[in-house]
């Protein structure tokens, strides 16, 4: 694999030392991960229920959408920065977790989703009557997202 | 009857419900589980997405930093009832983590710092809806959001990045 060469860089990189090295920066990185997911999740929540016509009824797709998109991505930003974070300090564990792989494959997919068909079905949707297209775009993007954070969580089990 | 345990910190005894608790076969069937104590953790986080979500959108907005297009009364009205279902998730999960293993949760003070701060999220919300939230149509219109408004949803962002900060030290820090 030509990763490898680059994991193990990470690993033993000077940043990496110094988040194993402190007790309490991990943990104070997941802080942020926890908090910015809880932001990204709420973002994608709540226009992903307006495509199905739950929550905000009044308001047309596009609108909402484009109130939350801003959060989204600094949402989005925050969650890779401290992500990379956490897993320099533990490439190599990673590298050869099969959650995180999945993880990692996962959310891939998500994103590319997310800032093709997500983005054209919500940012373009001018519209406020539900459609079928909508519908399953919201089902898609909630199952994609939620399928990467349960690969999250499951990196500490296995 | 009152059980004599050693405690975690500062040699105090835990009440004997806590030790009652501990020893029910339901507690112990948490605690041994080898499914079910991840999946409950896995629904106390992830429901982070709805309650923590909403609330700090709701926050946001009435900062005048989010969902700007929305007037303010909507956004309260729309995100409320997500928010409540997302506490009851996060307050039913949580607690079954604390069954799983009274005597030591009941030892952290990170435990009781975390619920001190939700108890006071709690009354902030109260105090905001019982006073400046009253008048929301007329400043709704306005095109400044008043000072206790914003002072409101700066408490409420602090003390719940508190709460999810005492949340992790919970993890951390409890000797196993």
């Amino acid at each position: 694999m030509p990763l490898l060469p680059f994991v193990q860089w990470c690993d033993q990189s000077a940043l990496g030392h110094a988040l194993r090295n402190s007790p309490w920066l991990f943990p104070a990185i997941e802080v942020v991960h926890l908090l910015a997911l809880a932001l990204l999740g709420g973002t994608v929540l709540i226009v992903d229920l307006r495509l199905w016509d739950i929550g905000f009824r009044g308001q047309p797709v596009a609108h909402l959408a484009r109130d939350a998109y801003p959060w989204m991505l600094a949402a989005l930003a925050a969650m890779v920065l401290s992500g990379m974070l956490l897993f320099v300090s533990e490439a190599l564990k990673m590298y050869r977790n099969d959650a995180f792989r999945a993880k990692m494959a996962l959310l891939a997919v998500a994103l590319v989703f997310t800032f093709t068909v997500w983005r054209k079905a919500t940012l373009r949707y001018d519209g406020r009557a539900p459609t079928l297209r909508g519908r399953l775009v919201a089902l898609v993007s909630l199952a994609l997202w939620t399928g990467v954070g349960l690969c999250g969580r499951a990196i500490g089990f296995v | 009857m009152e059980v004599e345990r050693q405690f975690p910190v500062n040699g105090m005894t835990a009440p004997g419900v806590l030790d009652w608790l501990a020893g029910t076969s339901f507690s112990m069937y948490l605690r041994e589980s080898l499914w079910t104590y991840p999946i409950i953790e896995t629904v106390h986080v992830l429901t982070l997405c709805l309650f923590l979500g909403f609330t700090l959108l709701l926050d946001f907005r009435l900062l005048g930093m989010a969902l700007r297009r929305v007037p303010a009364a909507e956004v309260v009205r729309r995100l409320e009832p997500g928010i409540a279902v997302g506490f009851a998730f996060m307050f039913a999960s949580g607690a079954l983590l604390f069954s799983g293993d009274p005597v030591k949760f009941y030892g952290s003070v990170f435990l009781r710092i975390k619920l001190g701060m939700i108890l006071l999220a709690g009354v902030n919300l109260l105090i905001f809806h019982a006073t400046v939230y009253r008048g929301v149509q007329q400043w709704d219109r306005a095109a400044a959001i008043p000072a206790r408004a914003r002072a409101a949803a700066i408490v409420s962002i602090l003390l719940w990045c508190g709460v999810v900060a005492m949340g992790r030290a919970i993890a951390y820090l409890l000797p196993a």
